[in-house]
């Protein structure tokens, strides 16, 4: 790289260093509490001893990162937050907001850094925290104590995980103490701004008992010229009875790579319910685990995705019943239009200790082209003898016949299709709660089709 | 009016990628304001007749031409058709879920409009609840996705609900009358009546195999289709003696016995 640097671009940010390069120095310099210091220090290591995962493993077998190279990637350091009005908030960010009053909260991260927040203040009263995970690691760090990075990820997930770990920046803490209820979606965005760099935020979700709290996390970015990195994980527990709904809807720009390793484990008699949207990015790859561990808990799983270009979607679950009685039900549906490839590989598996557990799951794909691509691997791995099972996946073409019965009646070809496109979103759309989710996504979805 | 609703001459017609001929020289004219019943055996062609004026890309007409109203209707294309005002009504009607009734009507009405001539919001509401009204159908039936885990009648129901809200100048009826019971006959066949009373132009095909519906719907005319063929055409009273003699006598007196 040239020293010489030409006025031009000396109001440019500037260049970063690599992860590779700058995080040894800057762990040294960090002023942060020494269990969050020493923990990105442990997992540093721990990535580089491992290797990127390999096409020959099973969990990425259709997913080829082997000569991604992450520690390369500018880091960008969390700064401190800076606060900033709305109007001085990216253009699609202030577009959601306007586009809907209800919120319990909002939070604004750009890149690496928060620029806004807002909890109601009632909320707060009775106790609910919504906070940068450091600034609870200084204040409160017993929220974060056996929580904060404490899921037991798969060898698969641990490279992307460590990574995330050693780097991650502005992630938050939703606290929501026992038996009280968030009425509004509590909604977190994740814009991404910065070229050749590579962030990471974590969200973590603690509802206690008796608590009800539904968290979107909306990740946004321009188009990028050079790719960037975005390394997300995600930690969610139900309390006992508690309900919690996470919503991720993952609407980059191009030139964006995003890999999230989501953990979400349920208390007794507790509800969760995650829905994963991909929309956006070059390339998207979420491993998402519920750990059903309360007894009579219930865990449904939800995703939708649509990929156009050259996109590539990559969704792993598993539904993982650890204690009897309780109930999963997983429902990943996606399409793909030109050259778009995309991968589902689920497992249900049920302990010996799990007995009359009821664990379901299904993947569709719909292909509107001839050149794209899904591999659906749904698996099963039964402990229990006292179990009801399914699993089942299929990938299949828009039905002609359905396509001639509702051009009968007048409509346009690209009509016909977009409505088959809706209605088989329709099962897994129809059930989230948050009517501005489900209007962004059908917009997404209807600029994807052309209209 | 100078050109006929529909004109179908010397109609051949074959199944994609295979060989074998359904229509074997169909010549069938219904003029703006009549209904003519078209009967005949199983398998005989009558879908398929009914299937390729309105587009089904499985039937290629090999030899001949359908008018629609003075217009080369092989040339157009299913929706084109559609928007030009010709309605099936299928014989097994598609399901689609996640596509509620009113979403998928509405869409239809708009389709090939300009967005500035969109029907608003409240005249399509009247439209569907005059339609449903019509059809003793209750205001919830529009929420519900089209045809997904309809009963046979409700399906047959539902298609002429469909030919109400989208007003068709030719409708193609397919066995609406089989799978209803009595009295959903009766009202099924009193909407179609309805529909025909305010619109003069309608012209209606209603293929049948029951004299039954053509009590409430009376034909102009009656045609018999035999192996792809009309073989025996006439009034009200041809309906009547099939009902009670059958086709046999139709297929001996024009086929001969040897075959
Ligand atoms: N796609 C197809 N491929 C091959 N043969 C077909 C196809 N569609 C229809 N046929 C054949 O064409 C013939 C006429 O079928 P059609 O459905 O038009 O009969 P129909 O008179 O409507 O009978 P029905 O009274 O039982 O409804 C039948 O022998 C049928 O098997
Ligand atoms: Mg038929």
């Amino acid at each position: 790289m040239a020293d010489g640097t030409t006025t031009a671009e000396l109001d440019a940010p500037g260049d970063l260093v690599s992860v590779a390069d700058r995080l040894d120095g800057w762990l040294e310099e960090l002023d942060e509490p020494e269990t969050l210091v020493e923990g990105r220090r442990e997992a540093w290591e721990r990535y580089r001893e491992l290797p990127m995962p390999q096409t020959a493993s099973e969990e990425w077998r259709y997913t080829d990162v082997e000569d991604l190279r992450p520690e390369d990637f500018g880091f960008v350091e969390p700064e401190a937050a800076r606060s900033v009005e709305i109007e001085d908030l990216p253009a699609t960010v202030q577009e959601v907001l306007a586009g809907e009053q209800d919120r319990s909260g909002v939070a604004v991260q750009v890149d690496a850094g928060e620029v806004y927040r807002r909890l109601d203040p009632e909320l707060e009263e009775q106790g609910v925290v919504f906070a940068p995970i450091v600034e609870v690691a200084r204040e409160r760090p017993e929220l974060l104590e056996d929580r904060l990075f404490s899921s037991e990820v798969t060898d698969a997930e641990e490279k992307f995980w460590t990574l995330h770990r050693a780097i991650f920046s502005g992630g938050y803490l939703l606290y929501v103490p026992e038996n009280v209820r968030v009425p509004e979606p509590v909604h977190a965005f994740r814009y991404l701004e910065r070229e050749d760099a590579i962030v990471g935020s974590h969200t973590l979700v603690v509802a206690e008992r008796g608590a009800e709290v539904t968290c979107v996390e909306e990740f946004l970015s321009p188009d990028l010229e050079e790719t960037s990195l975005s390394v997300g994980g995600v930690e969610v527990f139900a309390g006992e009875n508690a309900t919690v709904r996470y919503i991720s809807l993952q609407r980059y720009g191009r030139g964006v790579e995003h890999y999230s390793v989501q953990h979400a484990t349920t208390g007794k008699d507790s509800h969760l319910s995650g829905f994963n949207v991909a929309l956006g990015s070059d390339r998207h790859r979420a491993d998402v685990t519920s750990h059903v561990e309360g007894p009579g808990s219930e865990s449904e799983m939800l995703a939708l995705w649509f990929g156009d270009g050259d996109q590539h979607i990559d969704h792993h679950t598993l539904q993982y019943h650890k204690a009897p009685h309780a109930y999963s039900d997983l429902l990943y549906k996606g399409a793909l239009t030109d050259r778009g490839r995309s991968v589902f590989r689920g497992v249900i598996r049920v302990a010996q200790e799990a007995q009359l557990t009821d664990a379901y799951q299904t993947n569709r794909n719909l292909l509107l082209s001839e050149d794209s691509h899904a591999n659906a691997l749904p698996n099963l791995e039964i402990e229990a003898d006292d179990v009801r099972c399914s699993h089942g996946a299929t990938v299949g073409q828009v039905d002609e016949s359905q396509l001639f019965y509702l051009k009968s009646r007048g409509l346009t070809p690209l009509q016909a299709e977009r409505l088959l496109v809706f209605g088989f979103f329709e099962e897994v759309l129809g059930r989230v709660p948050v009517e501005g989710v489900r209007s962004r996504v059908r917009s997404a979805i209807e600029r994807k089709l052309g209209f | 009016m100078a050109d006929k609703l529909l004109e179908v001459r010397d109609l051949h017609v074959t199944v994609e990628d295979e060989d074998i001929e359904i229509l074997k020289g169909v010549d069938l004219e219904v003029d703006h304001g009549e209904i003519h019943a078209l009967m005949g055996p199983n398998g005989s062609g009558k879908s398929t007749l009914a299937k390729l004026i309105s587009g089904h890309p499985s039937f290629i007409a090999s030899r001949g031409e359908v008018l629609y109203e003075g217009d080369d209707v092989l040339e157009m294309e299913p929706d084109e058709r559609a928007r030009a005002g010709v309605f099936m009504a299928f014989q097994y009607p598609s399901e689609i879920p996640g596509v509620s009734i009113s979403n998928f009507l509405r869409t239809a009405i708009n389709a090939g409009r300009d967005e500035e001539d969109e029907i608003s919001v409240f005249d399509f509401r009247k439209r569907l609840k005059d339609a449903l009204e019509l059809l003793d159908m209750d205001e919830s039936f529009a929420d519900r996705y089209v045809n997904d885990g309809f009963s046979g009648g409700e399906k047959k129901r539902n298609e002429i609900l469909q030919m109400a809200v989208l007003q068709p100048t030719l409708a193609l009826l397919d066995e609406t009358d089989s799978g209803l019971d009595i009295d959903a006959l009766k009202v099924v066949a009193d909407g179609v009546n309805r529909i025909g009373d305010q619109n003069q132009d309608l012209g209606v095909l209603l293929i049948t195999h029951y004299q039954r519906i053509l009590n409430y719907i009376e034909p102009d005319r009656v045609h018999v289709m035999i192996d792809g063929k009309i073989v025996e055409s006439g009034g009200p009273e041809l309906a009547e003696q099939l009902e009670e003699q059958g086709y046999d006598w139709l297929r001996e007196e024009k086929e001969p016995v040897s075959a």
